[in-house]
Protein backbone atom coordinates (compact mmCIF):
# COMPACT_ATOMS: atom_id res chain seq x y z
CA UNK A 1 0.00 0.00 0.00
CA UNK A 2 1.10 3.52 -1.19
CA UNK A 3 1.26 5.93 1.60
CA UNK A 4 1.80 9.75 0.73
CA UNK A 5 4.21 11.19 4.06
CA UNK A 6 3.12 14.67 3.07
CA UNK A 7 -0.33 15.35 4.49
CA UNK A 8 0.75 12.64 7.36
CA UNK A 9 3.72 14.39 8.91
CA UNK A 10 2.27 18.02 8.09
CA UNK A 11 -0.74 17.58 9.72
CA UNK A 12 0.40 15.69 12.48
CA UNK A 13 2.89 18.85 13.25
CA UNK A 14 0.36 21.36 12.77
CA UNK A 15 -2.45 19.17 15.10
CA UNK A 16 0.44 18.62 17.80
CA UNK A 17 1.17 22.24 17.95
CA UNK A 18 -2.64 22.52 18.68
CA UNK A 19 -2.33 19.79 21.07
CA UNK A 20 0.18 21.89 23.04
CA UNK A 21 -1.44 24.16 23.98
CA UNK A 22 -4.95 22.36 25.72
CA UNK A 23 -3.94 22.63 29.54
CA UNK A 24 -6.36 22.22 31.79
CA UNK A 25 -7.30 25.84 33.72
CA UNK A 26 -7.36 25.39 37.27
CA UNK A 27 -10.77 28.00 37.24
CA UNK A 28 -13.09 26.08 35.18
CA UNK A 29 -15.54 23.44 36.70
CA UNK A 30 -15.41 21.70 33.71
CA UNK A 31 -13.04 19.09 33.18
CA UNK A 32 -12.31 17.01 29.68
CA UNK A 33 -11.01 14.04 30.49
CA UNK A 34 -9.93 10.83 28.80
CA UNK A 35 -12.97 9.98 27.36
CA UNK A 36 -13.54 13.18 25.96
CA UNK A 37 -11.11 12.40 24.00
CA UNK A 38 -11.57 8.79 23.18
CA UNK A 39 -15.18 10.12 21.97
CA UNK A 40 -13.86 12.89 19.77
CA UNK A 41 -11.16 10.21 18.46
CA UNK A 42 -14.07 8.41 17.27
CA UNK A 43 -16.01 10.86 16.23
CA UNK A 44 -13.03 12.27 13.63
CA UNK A 45 -12.19 9.30 12.11
CA UNK A 46 -15.81 9.31 11.36
CA UNK A 47 -15.67 12.67 9.70
CA UNK A 48 -12.33 11.84 8.15
CA UNK A 49 -14.40 8.64 6.09
CA UNK A 50 -16.77 10.63 5.26
CA UNK A 51 -14.72 13.19 3.67
CA UNK A 52 -12.60 10.78 1.93
CA UNK A 53 -8.74 11.18 0.59
CA UNK A 54 -8.19 14.06 -1.66
CA UNK A 55 -8.63 13.24 -5.77
CA UNK A 56 -5.54 11.54 -7.07
CA UNK A 57 -4.46 10.13 -3.63
CA UNK A 58 -5.10 6.31 -3.84
CA UNK A 59 -3.56 5.78 -0.61
CA UNK A 60 -6.59 4.96 2.48
CA UNK A 61 -10.51 6.07 2.15
CA UNK A 62 -10.13 8.34 4.30
CA UNK A 63 -8.94 12.01 4.97
CA UNK A 64 -5.02 11.56 5.75
CA UNK A 65 -4.35 15.04 7.04
CA UNK A 66 -7.63 14.86 9.26
CA UNK A 67 -6.94 11.52 10.57
CA UNK A 68 -2.70 12.66 11.13
CA UNK A 69 -4.39 16.21 12.71
CA UNK A 70 -6.34 14.66 15.29
CA UNK A 71 -4.16 11.89 16.42
CA UNK A 72 -1.94 14.99 16.43
CA UNK A 73 -4.24 17.07 19.21
CA UNK A 74 -3.88 13.96 21.14
CA UNK A 75 -0.36 12.99 21.38
CA UNK A 76 0.29 16.99 21.90
CA UNK A 77 -2.00 17.26 24.30
CA UNK A 78 -0.31 14.08 25.88
CA UNK A 79 2.94 14.96 26.45
CA UNK A 80 3.24 18.87 26.72
CA UNK A 81 -1.07 19.49 27.32
CA UNK A 82 0.08 18.88 31.27
CA UNK A 83 -0.35 21.57 33.63
CA UNK A 84 0.38 22.01 37.03
CA UNK A 85 -3.07 22.41 39.10
CA UNK A 86 -2.44 24.45 42.22
CA UNK A 87 -2.23 22.05 44.44
CA UNK A 88 0.64 20.58 42.58
CA UNK A 89 -1.00 17.74 41.07
CA UNK A 90 -0.24 17.27 37.25
CA UNK A 91 -3.27 16.79 35.58
CA UNK B 1 -22.30 30.85 28.76
CA UNK B 2 -24.76 27.98 29.88
CA UNK B 3 -23.52 24.89 30.47
CA UNK B 4 -24.80 22.98 27.09
CA UNK B 5 -22.78 25.33 25.23
CA UNK B 6 -19.98 24.77 27.72
CA UNK B 7 -19.71 20.82 27.41
CA UNK B 8 -19.81 20.48 23.54
CA UNK B 9 -18.08 23.23 22.28
CA UNK B 10 -14.30 22.19 23.30
CA UNK B 11 -15.06 18.51 21.37
CA UNK B 12 -16.42 20.81 18.51
CA UNK B 13 -14.06 22.99 18.17
CA UNK B 14 -11.36 19.79 17.79
CA UNK B 15 -13.24 18.79 15.15
CA UNK B 16 -13.38 22.06 13.23
CA UNK B 17 -9.46 23.06 14.03
CA UNK B 18 -8.65 19.58 12.33
CA UNK B 19 -11.06 20.47 9.38
CA UNK B 20 -9.27 23.37 8.86
CA UNK B 21 -5.76 21.96 8.97
CA UNK B 22 -7.33 19.70 6.16
CA UNK B 23 -8.41 22.57 4.20
CA UNK B 24 -4.90 24.09 4.05
CA UNK B 25 -3.49 20.26 3.22
CA UNK B 26 -5.57 20.25 -0.09
CA UNK B 27 -4.97 23.63 -0.87
CA UNK B 28 -3.49 22.56 -3.82
CA UNK B 29 -5.40 20.10 -5.49
CA UNK B 30 -9.03 21.27 -3.89
CA UNK B 31 -11.11 24.15 -3.21
CA UNK B 32 -9.89 26.20 0.18
CA UNK B 33 -5.97 26.81 0.74
CA UNK B 34 -3.97 28.87 3.85
CA UNK B 35 -6.07 31.36 4.23
CA UNK B 36 -9.35 29.49 4.55
CA UNK B 37 -7.79 26.55 6.48
CA UNK B 38 -6.47 29.32 8.25
CA UNK B 39 -9.20 31.01 9.07
CA UNK B 40 -11.21 27.57 10.21
CA UNK B 41 -8.55 26.92 12.93
CA UNK B 42 -8.57 30.15 14.09
CA UNK B 43 -12.77 29.79 14.35
CA UNK B 44 -11.97 26.67 16.63
CA UNK B 45 -9.78 28.39 18.97
CA UNK B 46 -12.11 31.54 19.04
CA UNK B 47 -15.17 29.05 19.61
CA UNK B 48 -13.41 27.88 22.77
CA UNK B 49 -12.40 31.57 24.02
CA UNK B 50 -15.60 32.90 23.23
CA UNK B 51 -17.95 30.38 25.75
CA UNK B 52 -15.01 29.60 28.12
CA UNK B 53 -13.83 33.14 28.55
CA UNK B 54 -9.99 33.78 28.13
CA UNK B 55 -9.19 32.56 31.73
CA UNK B 56 -11.00 29.03 31.40
CA UNK B 57 -10.61 28.38 28.14
CA UNK B 58 -8.78 24.87 27.40
CA UNK B 59 -6.79 26.45 24.74
CA UNK B 60 -3.69 28.23 26.86
CA UNK B 61 -2.47 30.96 23.66
CA UNK B 62 0.37 32.80 25.12
CA UNK B 63 1.52 35.61 23.72
CA UNK B 64 5.02 33.91 23.37
CA UNK B 65 3.17 31.22 21.55
CA UNK B 66 1.57 33.41 19.13
CA UNK B 67 4.67 35.60 17.90
CA UNK B 68 6.66 32.12 17.74
CA UNK B 69 4.09 30.51 15.41
CA UNK B 70 3.31 34.34 13.48
CA UNK B 71 7.31 34.72 13.35
CA UNK B 72 7.70 30.47 11.89
CA UNK B 73 5.19 31.39 9.54
CA UNK B 74 6.65 34.52 8.07
CA UNK B 75 10.43 33.25 8.02
CA UNK B 76 9.04 29.85 6.48
CA UNK B 77 7.93 31.71 3.77
CA UNK B 78 10.69 34.15 3.10
CA UNK B 79 12.85 31.09 3.26
CA UNK B 80 11.07 29.08 0.55
CA UNK B 81 11.00 32.60 -1.80
CA UNK B 82 14.98 32.91 -1.24
CA UNK B 83 15.36 29.58 -1.50
CA UNK B 84 14.10 30.11 -4.95
CA UNK B 85 16.11 32.73 -5.47
CA UNK B 86 19.43 32.05 -4.33
CA UNK B 87 19.20 28.49 -6.68
CA UNK B 88 17.22 29.71 -10.06
CA UNK B 89 17.48 33.70 -9.82
CA UNK B 90 13.61 34.15 -9.37
CA UNK B 91 12.05 34.82 -6.16
CA UNK B 92 9.36 32.28 -4.87
CA UNK B 93 10.36 29.67 -7.71
CA UNK B 94 8.73 26.63 -7.41
CA UNK B 95 11.70 24.32 -6.88
CA UNK B 96 9.70 21.17 -6.50
CA UNK B 97 8.28 21.28 -10.13
CA UNK B 98 11.60 23.07 -11.69
CA UNK B 99 9.23 23.96 -14.85
CA UNK B 100 12.34 25.38 -16.42
CA UNK B 101 14.84 22.68 -15.74
CA UNK B 102 17.31 25.47 -14.37
CA UNK B 103 18.01 23.94 -10.88
CA UNK B 104 19.76 20.69 -9.75
CA UNK B 105 17.77 17.43 -9.01
CA UNK B 106 18.68 17.48 -5.52
CA UNK B 107 16.81 20.53 -4.67
CA UNK B 108 13.52 19.11 -6.92
CA UNK B 109 13.30 16.29 -4.50
CA UNK B 110 14.20 18.19 -1.40
CA UNK B 111 11.00 20.76 -2.34
CA UNK B 112 8.53 18.40 -3.89
CA UNK B 113 5.85 17.79 -1.68
CA UNK B 114 5.50 13.78 -1.19
CA UNK B 115 1.70 13.49 -2.58
CA UNK B 116 0.79 12.07 -6.05
CA UNK B 117 0.24 15.46 -7.47
CA UNK B 118 4.07 16.72 -7.05
CA UNK B 119 3.20 20.16 -6.67
CA UNK B 120 6.52 21.63 -5.25
CA UNK B 121 6.31 24.22 -2.98
CA UNK B 122 2.92 25.24 -3.09
CA UNK B 123 1.44 22.76 -0.03
CA UNK B 124 4.43 24.16 1.88
CA UNK B 125 2.88 27.79 1.45
CA UNK B 126 -0.20 27.40 1.32
CA UNK B 127 1.26 25.91 5.23
CA UNK B 128 3.07 28.32 6.46
CA UNK B 129 -0.02 31.32 5.34
CA UNK B 130 -2.40 28.97 7.34
CA UNK B 131 0.17 29.05 10.39
CA UNK B 132 -0.08 33.27 10.08
CA UNK B 133 -3.46 33.55 9.69
CA UNK B 134 -5.11 30.76 12.08
CA UNK B 135 -1.97 33.22 14.57
CA UNK B 136 -3.24 36.64 13.02
CA UNK B 137 -7.14 35.86 13.38
CA UNK B 138 -6.74 34.43 17.13
CA UNK B 139 -4.91 37.59 17.87
CA UNK B 140 -7.81 40.43 17.09
CA UNK B 141 -9.94 38.11 19.40
CA UNK B 142 -7.78 37.64 22.03
CA UNK B 143 -6.77 41.74 22.16
CA UNK B 144 -10.36 42.81 21.83
CA UNK B 145 -11.38 40.40 24.71
CA UNK B 146 -8.80 42.18 26.69
CA UNK B 147 -9.51 45.99 25.67
CA UNK B 148 -11.53 46.52 28.88
CA UNK B 149 -8.23 45.34 31.17
CA UNK B 150 -6.14 47.45 28.82
CA UNK B 151 -8.63 50.71 28.44
CA UNK B 152 -9.02 50.21 32.22
CA UNK B 153 -5.06 50.54 32.87
CA UNK B 154 -5.53 53.41 30.62
CA UNK B 155 -8.25 55.29 32.82
CA UNK B 156 -6.10 54.76 35.77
Amino acid sequence: MIFYIGPLVLGFFLGFIIGTRIKPSPESKLKFDKKVYAIVFIVAIGVAYLLGAFPYYQDIPLASGYASAIIGIIIGKLLFGRSKSSEGQIS
Amino acid sequence: MSIILKLFVFPISLIIICLGINTILGGHITPGGGFQGGAMIAGGLIFCIIVYGLKESPFKITHNFLSGMESAGALGYVFLGLAGLFTSGFFLYNLGVDLYGITPAVFQTLFNYPDPTSAGIIPYLNYVVGIKVMVGLSAVVIAFLESDKILGENEQ
